[in-house]
């Protein structure tokens, strides 16, 4: 752009003086041409006066050479001061000294200048805008492959079982570009179902062996004479055995997840679920769980997993829990949060939903739970989220009702509006 | 009784033996499909362990099988793989339950004793301990035909007990058995303490003593 513009003024720069050189020799020649008319004339008739101002001849005693100036001569006729050029030289005709002048209206540079620039402004802005619209119309058609396939590359997901397809082009890069794509996302889809694969067939290959050495220990607690310490050593390799088989399980459900095999899709209402679940944990441990119920939430997912959701999170709240403190279970609106007590909030917050990540040393959770949450979220488009509340005076009454001594709570929220 | 195993893992199937064998039951075992199926057509069993996988064969063929010769077995499918499908698949064809390796042997014992008790294999629905008795069908226990209140997690536990009695039974199988799939959801299993401590009080001090602790931190459901 800066480069044309520069060349344009160059040119325009280059023009003007050429054009002006140009009128200047034009002016002259005619100069010269028309006194020569003049002296022709004279020879005829003497005393011929000429055309003031544009020619004249007088008598003169002094011989002068041809002397060519500019002059500014007032012009009655349009009644305005204009720029002559003035050719003027005495001339012998019949013994007789002549002084004959001739005078050529000069084109003010200013106008010429103007012409110029004005005719190159019109050039290059037709020629702009044709350019515009002739370029644009070409990209458009040039780069409409290449867009879709970013489409499409927006959108692959290496989940997908098909492979993707690109939109041919004629364009030898494009083309290029899309056969090695097509490889690259076939590639990586492979490598991601082989992941899979090969997660899946460890985790079901390895049942077997756990069930033998399970087996084996149990039959060998019953069936031998042990003393205490060896029991101890026996009931904490079961201990090991059955964290194997849990985080068997859960990578299990995570890849059937992933695999989509939960297709059951039916209403469900989420507080039946929750109070299910709660049920069944009163049955079972002595940590009050509060049930708090301010609206209704139902939702289209598969029941299992629903269960599941709330297991783990309910689960999770009664692990990291103060003190056997209460732990509450809010329904409000389309959100549902599973506040526990807590004196530190999370160190970092942003990896809890993440697999194996442990904040805390319990050296036996397997650090699935959460991510389990995370996933069944991901899949129904929930918003999970955690956030920390320190304890403030405003909760005072809260505190005193649930004597609470804890520093704040920790809340997991799901959003279930999509 | 008689139990048929069928299990192509030699050591499993030796272990499952082992464990059933101390209520005096016979059991045969059968390593791959061919003869499993050659002792099915041959003989009659109360119980057949079927696992899923065997080498040579699949353990439903052999439950299609069992199904069409009207055979009265109750059928206990053991597999590997925990999908639904798979369980749902076993049920249809008709087998009587279906549980997922790893398991514990006292857990499969008590699934067998379920199934022996629902079917016309020879059970009874009421189980007897000196004086307890407990109405499998009611859901309820009596010690000295008293009835006493039990939840329905300590009736379950009661159950457990006294169908593994003379077992040691660790906390973490426990756990397991009354909680199912859910069970580790918990890390820890303390929460059984509590379940085992109200039992033994509602036992009064008949029942009670024979919830004996094992090794520490195991129990044992035994009469002195």
């Amino acid at each position: 752009m800066i480069t044309s513009i520069i060349i344009m003024i160059l040119s325009g720069i280059a023009l003007y003086l050429y054009t002006r050189s140009l009128l200047e020799n034009e002016i002259e020649e005619e100069l010269y041409s028309n006194k020569d008319r003049v002296e022709r004339l004279l020879e005829k008739n003497p005393d011929l006066v000429g055309i003031p101002p544009i020619m004249m001849a007088e008598k003169t005693e002094i011989p002068q050479d041809n002397e060519l100036i500019d002059t500014l001569i007032y012009d009655p006729l349009q009644d305005e001061i204009e720029l002559f050029k003035q050719l003027s030289g005495t001339k012998n005709i019949n013994g007789q000294q002549y002084k004959i002048t001739v005078r050529a209206m000069v084109i003010e540079s200013e106008d010429i200048l103007f012409a110029i620039v004005f005719t190159f402004m019109v050039i290059i802005f037709l020629g702009f805008i044709f350019l515009f619209y002739l370029n644009k119309s070409r990209n458009e058609k040039l780069w409409r492959p290449f867009f879709i396939n970013l489409n499409k590359l927006k959108e692959f997901s290496v989940k997908a079982d098909k492979p993707l397809n690109f939109e041919e082009s004629e364009i030898l890069e494009f083309h290029e570009l899309n056969r090695e794509m097509e490889s690259l996302t076939a590639k990586i889809q492979t490598d991601y179902r082989n992941l899979r694969q090969f997660t899946e067939d460890v985790s079901h290959e390895m049942q077997t062996p756990l069930a033998i050495m399970q087996a084996k220990i149990e039959t060998l607690i019953n069936d031998q004479k042990i003393n205490e310490s060896q029991y101890e050593q026996l009931s904490s390799l079961q201990g090991d055995i059955q964290r194997l088989k849990q985080l068997n399980k859960r990578l299990i459900l995570l890849a059937k997840i992933d695999n989509n095999q939960f297709t059951a899709k039916e209403t469900i209402s989420i507080n039946e679920i929750i109070q299910q679940v709660i049920e069944n944990f009163r049955e079972l441990i002595q940590t009050r769980i509060i049930f708090v119920e301010n609206s209704k939430i139902s939702v289209v997912m598969d029941k299992t997993l629903a269960v599941i959701l709330f297991n783990n999170l309910l689960a999770n709240a009664v692990k990291h829990n103060v003190d056997n403190h209460a732990v509450e279970v809010i329904i409000e609106g389309n959100n549902c949060s599973i506040i526990n007590d807590g004196n530190v909030a999370l160190k970092q917050p942003e990896s809890i939903f993440e697999r194996f990540y442990k904040e805390s040393k319990k050296a036996d959770s397997t650090g699935l739970g959460l991510s389990i949450v995370k996933k069944i979220c991901d899949y129904y488009r929930f918003g999970p989220s955690y956030s920390f509340r320190t304890s403030t005076e405003t909760d005072t009454a809260i505190k005193t009702q649930r004597e609470l001594t804890s520093q704040g709570q920790h809340i997991f929220s799901v959003d279930f509006n999509k | 009784m008689k139990y048929l195993i069928a299990e192509d893992e030699k050591d499993l199937q030796k272990s499952i033996a082992t464990y059933l064998s101390q209520d005096a039951n016979i059991c045969e075992t059968a390593s791959d499909y061919h003869e499993a199926s050659e002792k099915l057509e041959l003989y009659d069993y109360e119980i057949v362990i079927l696992d899923i996988n065997l080498i040579t064969g699949s353990g439903l063929d052999l439950l299609k099988k069992l199904k069409q010769q009207h055979k009265k077995a109750g059928v206990i499918i053991i597999s590997a793989n925990n999908s639904l499908e798979d369980k749902l698949q076993g049920l249809d064809l008709g087998a009587d339950d279906y549980i997922t390796k790893p398991f514990h042997l006292a857990e499969l014992n008590s699934r067998i004793k379920a199934v022996l008790r629902r079917g016309q294999f020879g059970g009874d629905d009421s189980i007897y301990f000196h004086e307890i008795k407990l109405d499998t069908l009611a859901r309820s226990a009596y010690v000295n035909d008293m009835p006493i209140a039990l939840t329905r997690k300590e009736y379950d536990l009661l159950l457990f007990f006294i169908t593994n009695q003379g077992r040691v039974l660790s906390k973490a199988i426990i756990a397991e058995h009354l909680w199912g799939d859910d069970s580790d959801l918990l890390d820890n299993f303390d929460f059984i303490y509590v379940h085992i401590n109200n039992l033994r009080k509602k036992l009064t001090n008949e029942g009670a003593k024979y919830i004996q602790t094992a090794y520490g931190s195991g129990y044992k459901f035994i009469a002195d």
